[in-house]
C-alpha cells in the first residue's frame, strides 16, 4: 500500500460560512482525505493498513479485537508544514467586478427595472468587499450612485403640475418609492452598516445617509421644496374654511359642506418632513405664522360680528379642530404651540372685549352655563395668563366701585355679598370649581376689600348687628347661620380686623344690654366662628358679656347725669362690694307709671326721657331751658329726648309752639289730653345713631391701642434678642403684627421707646439697636 | 530757697526730675492763685459763681461775642454743667489745660482751643456737649426748634453751611416736630457726615435714620421737583 504522502492543505480562512473554496497543490490519493486535517501520522496508517488488511484474510470481528497484535510504539515522526507558495489573491479587478454588479442592481432599484442577480449574491458580493477592507470605498460609492439617483428624481419633480394636490401627491409617491428604494439598499448592504459603519465614525448609517442626501437636495431644488410647504399650508387652510360636518364635535357649525382634504397624503407628507429633520424648520414656523395670521383675522371678524356666547362656542369649535388636527396629520409636537397661537389670536388678544361684553355678573353666568364653554373657558384661564388677569382685574374694578362708593355705604356689605356668591356660583357650576379660578377671586377680593381702610370691617360688623338684633322676621336658623359664615368670608379678607373687633364689641354689648338679640344661640355661634377664625384671644372679652351678673362694659360713660343713680350705686355696691359699676346711661330704661286723665299708662321709656318726665311731676309746664338745667343732659341729646317724647307719634308732653325741632325757647307740658289704645306704650327714643364723634373715637381708640402693641412688640423682640439691626427688627415687626402699618410709624415708636429709654443707638453702628434692662 | 542747682550726691540725675517737680510745683501753685484771682474777678460775690453777667464781661475782655462758637469751646473744655455759669472747679480745670492764668493768655489760647475742637475725634464730644449744655432744666431732654435752630448754626454753621441752612429752613417750616431729642440732634450730625449733599443720593429711609431727617429728605425733594 502506498503511503500517503503528508499534504500540506491550504484552507481557506473562512469556514464558518461553510462556503469553502480550496486550493490543492497536489492531487488528491485515492484514500479520501479530509480537508480539515492537516497532518498526517504515518503511524496511524500504518495501523489501518494491517488492520483492514487482517479483516479481509480471516472472518468476523471477534477475530480482529481477540487478536490485536500489540505494536511497540514507533518513535514520533516528524510533522512538516508548508506554507503555500504564494498569497492567495483575489482575482483580478476583483473590487471593480463585484462594484460593477452592485451598481447595476442599486440603479435598478432606483429606477424600478428588474434585476437578473438575486439578492443572496448582491449580500455576498457586499460581505466580500467589507472582508477585504473595501468597505470604505464601498461606502462612498453606495452613497455616490444614490445621490446621483436622489438628485435626478428630485430635479424631476421641479416644474411639475401647476395643481398643487397632483403635485403634493407626486411628492408623496417620490417620498414613499425613495423610503423602499433605500430600504431594500440597505437590505443588500446590510453587511456594511453592521461593520464598517459602526466602527467607523463619523460614518452615517446608509438610512441616515439615504436621508441626508434626500434632504440635501430637497433644499438644492428650492423650488419643490417651498411648494411642498405651500401646498400643505394651502391644504390645510382650505380645510379650516370649510370644516367638515361630519366632524363629531362641531354640533353647531354646520356651514358649507367641506373640500374634504386628503389628510393621509398630509399625514405622510408631514412624516416626511419629520423623518428628514426639517419639519419645525421648513413645516412648523410657516405653518404657526400662517395659523397666527389665519385666527387673528377671524377673531376680529367673528368678535364684530357675533355676540359673546356665539363667539365663544365658535372659538371651541375651533380650538378642538386643532386639536384633531394634530391627532391627525401633523407632528405631535406642535400641539402645544398650535393652540397657544390659536388661544391667542382668539382669545387673548379679546379676552378684555369678551369680559366686557359680557355685561353684569349674571349674563355672564348665562354664558358659562353650556359645558362647552365651561371646558373651553377652562382652558383659558389654565393656559391664558390674560384670562386670569382680566378676570382678577374685572372683580377688582366691580368690587372697588362697590367698596368706594360712600354714599352707597349701607348697602356695602349686602353688595358684596352678592357679588361673592354670584362669583362663587360660576366657579361651582361652570368651572368645577377650578383652583386657579378660586385663587383669582380671593386674590382680588382680598385686595378690593382693603382699599378703603377700616370702613368695610366697620359696616361688616354693622351688617352683623342688623342681623342678629331681634325684629329679622322671616330669616330661618339655617338661613341667618348661612349668612354669618357668608360675611365671615368677607371678613378673613379684612387686613385690620381689630377694626372690626371694636366696633363688633360695642354693638354686641348693646345687644346684650337692650336684649336686641334674636337669638343667644346665634351669638354664641357667631362668637364660636370668630374663634376659630382669630383665636381665643380675640373673643376672650366677648365671652365674658354673657354672665348678667358681670356687666363689664369697655362701652364710655356719654354725659353726666343727676342724683337717681347713686341710690341705685349705693344699692348695688351695698350688695356686690369689690366691683365697678359704670352706668350706661345712653342705655338704660325704665318703666314708668304714669296717671293721665284719661286713663293710667305704662310707659316704656329710655333713661333720659324718665329723666325728662319725673320733672313734670312736679310742674306742669316747663320750659327747654328748665329742663336743660335740672337734667344736666347734654344738649343735642335733650333735644332728641324731647323731640321723642313731645313730637313723635306718642305724645306724652305737648310742645309749644308745636313743631318738629325742639328749639331754645320752647316750652314744655304735661298732656293731659293724652290717650291710646293699649296699655303699655313704648315711647322710642330717637334712635341714637352712633354719632360721627363716637366713631371716630373709636376708630382712634383702635389706632391707639395698636401703638400699645407696637411698643410692646419691640420691647419683647428686643428683650429677647438683647441687640439687633434696624431692618431686622422691622422685618420682626411686621411678621408679628397682625395689622397693616407704615415703617415710618414703627420708626416712630422705636424713637418714642429710645427717649423713654428702653432701647439706644449702639455707639458703633447706629444701625444696631441696644435693649437697655 | 535751698538753690537745688548746686546740690551734690548721687541722687544728682535723678533728682533733676524731682527738681523740675518741685520748680514747677512752685510754680504750678503761682498758676492755681492767679486763676483763681481771675475767676474771683468775674464771679459773683453771693453766689460765688461767675453768672451769665460775668461770662459777659469775661467776653468782652477777650474781645469775643457772648455768642461766639468759642465761648461754648471754652465751656466745653471746662466741661462746664449749667449753661450761662461757670463754677471754681470749673474754671480751674479748663484754664488749667489751657494753661492760661490771665486774660491775655486765655485769648491767645482761644485759637488753639478751636483748633483742637475741630479736630474730627473731639468734634462729636463736642457737639453732643453742646447740646447737653442747652438742657437748661432739671429732666429737660428735648430743645424747643428755635433754640436748635441756633445752635446748629453756630455748631455746625462753619463745617456744614448748605446742609444747616437747608435743615433750618425746614425746622422753621415744618409742623410734626416741636422739639429735637439728643438722638435726633446727633443723628444730623452723622447725616451730614456721611450723605452726599444736595443729591443725597446715598440716602435710605429704610435705614435706622431718625424719622425726622426722613421727613427733611422727603421736604427737600419734593421742592426740587
Amino acid at each position: 500500500m502506498k503511503k500517503a504522502k503528508s499534504q500540506a492543505v491550504a484552507c481557506s480562512l473562512d469556514s464558518k460560512n461553510g462556503i469553502k473554496q480550496h486550493h490543492f497543490d497536489d492531487a488528491t490519493t485515492n484514500s479520501s482525505v479530509d480537508p480539515f486535517s492537516m497532518i498526517e501520522d504515518h503511524a496511524e496508517t500504518d495501523v489501518v493498513d494491517s488492520d483492514s488488511a487482517r479483516a479481509s484474510s480471516s472472518g468476523g470481528f471477534t477475530a480482529n479485537l481477540a487478536r490485536k497484535k500489540a505494536i511497540p510504539p514507533q518513535p514520533a515522526k516528524k510533522l512538516v508544514i508548508k506554507l503555500l507558495k504564494a498569497k492567495p489573491t483575489l482575482p483580478t479587478n476583483f473590487e471593480e467586478n463585484t462594484w460593477a454588479v452592485l451598481k447595476s442592481a442599486i440603479s435598478a432599484i432606483f429606477l424600478k427595472q428588474p434585476d437578473f442577480c438575486d439578492l443572496e449574491k448582491l449580500y455576498q458580493a457586499v460581505n466580500d468587499l467589507c472582508l477585504h477592507k473595501m468597505g470604505g470605498n464601498l461606502y462612498q460609492r453606495i452613497e455616490k450612485e444614490c445621490e446621483s439617483h436622489i438628485s435626478a428624481t428630485l430635479q424631476s419633480l421641479v416644474g411639475q403640475s401647476e395643481d398643487l394636490v397632483v403635485f403634493l401627491s407626486l411628492v408623496e409617491t417620490t417620498w414613499q418609492d425613495f423610503c423602499d428604494q433605500l430600504l431594500m439598499i440597505r437590505g443588500i448592504a446590510l453587511y456594511l452598516d453592521r461593520t464598517y459603519v459602526k466602527q467607523t465614525t463619523n460614518v452615517r448609517s446608509l438610512w441616515d445617509m439615504g436621508l441626508q442626501l434626500f434632504r440635501k437636495h430637497l433644499s438644492i431644488a428650492s423650488e419643490v421644496e417651498h411648494k411642498t410647504v405651500f401646498g400643505l399650508l394651502k391644504m390645510i387652510e382650505s380645510e379650516r374654511s370649510f370644516p367638515d360636518v361630519n366632524l363629531s364635535f362641531s354640533v353647531i357649525c354646520a356651514t358649507v359642506l367641506g373640500e374634504a382634504v386628503d389628510r393621509t397624503l398630509l399625514n405622510h407628507l408631514l412624516k416626511m418632513f419629520t423623518a428628514l429633520g426639517i419639519y419645525s424648520e421648513s413645516f412648523e414656523k410657516p405653518f404657526l405664522d400662517c395659523t397666527s395670521e389665519f385666527y387673528a383675522a377671524e377673531g376680529v371678524k367673528y368678535m364684530q360680528q357675533s355676540d359673546v356666547s356665539d363667539y365663544l362656542k365658535h372659538v371651541e369649535v375651533r380650538l378642538h379642530e386643532e386639536h384633531d388636527r394634530c391627532v391627525l396629520y401633523l407632528d405631535a409636537s406642535t400641539r402645544k404651540p398650535l393652540l397657544a397661537t390659536a388661544e391667542r389670536q382668539l382669545l387673548e388678544r379679546h379676552i378684555a372685549a369678551i369680559l366686557e361684553k359680557a355685561r353684569g355678573i349674571f349674563s355672564l353666568m348665562n354664558l358659562f352655563l353650556p359645558v362647552h364653554s365651561a371646558i373651553f373657558f377652562r382652558q383659558v384661564l389654565t393656559f391664558a395668563t390674560t384670562g386670569s388677569r382680566a378676570l382678577s382685574s374685572y372683580i377688582r374694578r366691580t368690587g372697588q366701585s362697590i367698596v368706594t362708593d360712600e354714599e352707597k355705604d349701607k348697602d356695602m356689605v349686602f353688595s358684596l355679598l352678592e357679588f361673592k356668591a354670584s362669583l362663587d356660583a360660576i366657579w361651582e357650576d361652570s368651572f368645577s370649581k377650578n383652583e386657579a379660578f378660586c385663587n383669582t377671586i380671593k386674590e382680588a377680593f382680598e385686595h378690593l376689600i382693603n382699599i378703603r381702610q377700616n370702613r368695610p370691617a366697620e359696616l361688616i360688623a354693622k351688617f352683623l348687628d342688623e342681623k342678629l338684633r331681634a325684629g329679622n322676621k322671616g330669616t330661618s336658623e339655617e338661613e341667618l347661620e348661612g349668612t354669618l359664615d357668608k360675611v365671615l368670608v368677607l371678613f378673613r379678607f379684612i387686613q385690620g380686623k381689630d377694626v372690626f373687633e371694636a366696633f363688633y364689641k360695642k354693638d354686641l354689648a348693646k345687644r346684650l344690654l337692650l336684649g336686641k338679640s334674636a337669638s343667644i344661640d346665634a351669638e354664641k355661634s357667631m362668637i364660636s366662628k370668630l374663634k376659630t377664625e382669630c383665636g381665643s384671644q380675640f373673643t376672650n372679652k366677648l365671652e365674658g358679656m354673657y354672665w348678667p351678673t358681670y356687666p363689664l362694659m369697655d362701652v364710655r360713660l356719654p354725659h353726666e347725669l343727676n342724683v337717681y343713680q347713686d341710690i341705685f350705686k349705693e344699692f348695688y355696691l351695698s350688695k356686690y362690694s369689690g366691683r365697678r359699676l359704670m352706668w350706661q346711661n345712653s342705655l338704660g330704661h325704665c318703666v314708668l307709671k304714669a296717671e293721665f286723665p284719661k286713663g293710667k299708662k305704662e310707659l316704656a321709656v329710655s333713661l333720659f326721657q324718665t329723666v325728662v318726665l319725673m320733672l313734670f311731676n312736679d310742674a306742669q309746664k316747663l320750659s327747654f331751658q328748665d329742663i336743660k338745667d335740672a337734667t344736666c343732659i347734654e344738649d343735642k341729646e335733650l333735644r332728641r329726648t324731647l323731640q321723642s317724647l313731645a313730637c313723635g307719634k306718642v305724645r306724652v308732653l305737648q310742645k309749644n309752639p308745636k313743631g318738629r325741632e325742639v328749639d331754645d325757647n320752647d316750652s314744655f307740658m304735661f298732656n293731659d289730653v293724652f290717650t291710646a289704645p293699649l296699655y303699655r306704650i313704648k315711647v322710642n327714643a330717637i334712635q341714637l345713631k352712633e354719632t360721627v364723634e363716637e366713631n371716630t373715637s373709636t376708630t382712634e381708640r383702635v389706632f391707639q391701642d395698636r401703638q400699645y402693641q407696637v411698643d410692646a412688640a419691640i420691647v419683647r423682640i428686643m428683650k429677647t434678642r438683647k441687640v439687633l439691626s434696624h431692618t431686622l427688627l422691622i422685618t420682626e415687626l411686621f411678621q408679628q403684627l397682625k395689622f397693616p402699618i407704615k415703617p415710618s410709624d414703627l420708626k416712630k415708636r422705636i424713637e418714642s421707646l429710645i427717649d423713654r429709654e428702653y432701647l439706644e443707638r449702639d455707639r458703633n453702628n447706629p444701625q444696631i439697636y441696644n435693649y437697655l434692662a | 530757697m535751698p538753690r537745688t542747682a548746686s546740690k551734690k550726691g548721687p541722687a544728682n540725675s535723678s533728682s533733676s526730675s524731682a527738681v523740675d517737680l518741685f520748680r514747677s510745683g512752685k510754680a504750678a501753685t503761682k498758676e492755681l492763685e492767679r486763676i483763681d484771682q481771675l475767676y474771683y474777678s468775674y464771679a459773683n460775690n453771693l453766689s460765688g459763681m461767675i453768672d451769665p453777667e460775668g461770662i459777659e464781661s469775661l467776653c468782652s475782655d477777650l474781645k469775643v461775642d457772648h455768642t461766639d462758637v468759642r465761648i461754648l469751646m471754652l465751656a466745653w473744655k471746662m466741661q462746664a454743667e449749667k449753661q450761662g455759669y461757670f463754677t471754681l472747679e470749673e474754671w480751674r480745670k479748663g484754664l488749667k489745660a489751657l494753661r492760661a492764668d490771665t486774660i491775655i493768655k486765655l485769648k491767645k489760647a482761644l485759637p488753639e482751643l478751636e483748633k483742637e475742637v475741630r479736630r474730627p475725634s473731639n468734634y462729636v464730644e463736642f457737639y453732643s456737649y453742646a447740646f447737653r449744655y442747652c438742657l437748661t432744666e432739671e429732666k429737660q431732654k428735648s430743645i424747643d426748634i428755635e433754640s436748635i435752630c441756633e445752635l446748629l448754626e453756630l455748631v455746625l454753621g462753619l463745617q456744614f453751611r448748605p446742609q444747616v441752612d437747608l435743615f433750618v429752613q425746614y425746622l422753621r417750616t415744618q409742623i410734626d416736630y416741636k422739639v429735637i431729642n439728643m438722638d435726633q440732634w446727633m443723628g444730623f450730625y452723622r447725616f451730614c457726615q456721611e450723605i452726599s449733599f444736595p443729591d443725597f443720593s446715598n440716602y435710605d429711609a429704610e435705614l435706622a435714620w431718625p424719622l425726622i431727617l426722613d421727613n427733611f429728605v422727603e421736604w427737600v425733594r419734593s421742592k426740587q421737583t
